[in-house]
């Protein structure tokens, strides 16, 4: 019953960090400058969750395999007045698109609240079992 | 002698039922888990199956009076295989055709009812062996 | 007037007939003994027993879906089984006590 228990968890911290990437994607959709404050739009990035625990070398369970960055095209939009534009009058946006990181927060919630139930389940179980020499 | 006080009655029954619940439990919260993974296919152990092979052994113990007091012998099919105290489960690909944009067959729908079937199959079993258990104990003690 | 001991008699017959009159009166045996009684209880505790061990194994392979079904079954044989272990219980302290007895 343990096992099912580690099982569940490292979904739920699969998931979590899906959340917050998701959120840092969401926080900077209009984010232009970097660090140093030169021009460098963010970038979104995309979480690969893959099965297994490498830590224990279990196949069951999962784990984020990568934090990616999005190589897909940049949004312009036309600012001709800004000091970022280029030749043509226009700023490179971030490539988030909200609705899709909504969409994404969304199943991500979903997938958080089924591993909570498993985990439900699996304290039930196991105080059922105890139960029995009880 | 030990032996034949806890194989008269169910309880043999119960336990692999209990162990056949408790193990599928796992197959069932590993597919949950993997409910955003691209590329997985949802596994399982066939339920049906294992009540055949569960009747079968039951029927076998009871026709034959030499052993209807005896172990109860659990034939090996692909996916279940009976060990001294504890069940050897293969799960494979549940083969459901519906794939999402990330290659998954997720059915968030029928895992929930999986999860809940298992569970009350689990409760069910243990409770009956609890039972079971006091009487023999109020056998042994004389205590009604 | 009742005479259950036969004693009293018409004749002018001598006291030797007493006892001969007395088994005259003997009461008829018209209901199975104790022992008899004990018996058929044990056996059908045995059958509950096994109707609910097949009721239980049943529901465990599917056979039967019906848990209140198979619930009922093992109630009753549980009481049944309390029952005959009382009754048990109680002859056994009856022996206990007849076998203080000084006699």
């Amino acid at each position: 019953m343990y096992g099912a228990l580690d099982i569940s968890t490292s979904a739920l911290v699969a998931n979590r960090v899906r959340m917050e990437v998701i959120s840092a994607n969401i926080a900077n959709q209009g984010t232009l400058l970097n660090a140093d404050g030169q021009y460098e739009p963010y970038q979104r990035r995309d979480v690969f969750i893959a099965p297994g625990d490498p830590t224990t070398g279990s196949n069951e369970g999962v784990h984020v395999a990568e934090i990616r960055l999005d190589e897909g095209p940049l949004r312009p939009r036309m600012e001709p007045g800004s000091p970022y534009a280029d030749e043509d009058g226009y700023v490179y946006y971030p490539n988030v698109d909200p609705v899709v990181e909504t969409m994404n927060a969304m199943e991500a919630s979903r997938s958080y609240e089924a591993n909570v139930m498993a985990i439900e389940a699996t304290k039930a179980m196991t105080s059922i079992a105890l139960e029995i020499i009880a | 002698m030990i032996k034949s006080v806890t194989n008269g009655g169910a309880v043999d029954v119960l336990e692999r039922l209990m162990q056949f619940a408790g193990q599928r439990h796992r197959i069932i919260t590993n597919n949950i888990a993997n409910i955003s993974t691209p590329g997985y296919r949802m596994q399982d152990v066939s339920v049906k199956g294992f009540q055949a092979q569960l009747q079968e052994a039951i029927d076998a113990r009871r026709n034959d009076p030499a052993t209807v007091d005896g172990p109860l012998e659990l034939r090996e099919t692909t996916q279940v295989r009976a060990e001294k105290d504890r069940l050897d489960l293969r799960p494979e690909p549940i083969g459901t055709n519906i794939l999402f944009h990330d290659q998954n067959d997720r059915d968030p729908e029928r895992l929930v009812q999986s999860l809940v079937e298992n569970f009350v199959a689990f409760r069910t079993a243990a409770q009956f062996l609890r039972k079971e258990y006091q009487l023999i104990n109020m056998a042994i003690t004389e205590r009604p | 007037m009742a005479d259950p001991l036969g004693l009293i008699t018409t004749t002018g017959t001598l006291p030797t007939e007493i006892g001969r009159g007395a088994s005259s009166v003997r009461p008829t045996h018209d209901g199975p003994s104790f022992k008899d009684v004990l018996k058929s209880q044990i056996d059908e505790v045995n059958a509950l027993q096994q109707g609910a061990r097949e009721a239980v194994e049943d529901l465990a392979s599917g056979k039967r879906d019906d848990v209140e079904g198979v619930i009922l079954a093992t109630q009753q044989a549980e009481t049944a089984f309390r029952l005959l272990l009382q009754v048990r219980n109680k002859v056994m302290d009856a022996y206990e006590e007849v076998k203080q007895i000084r006699v």
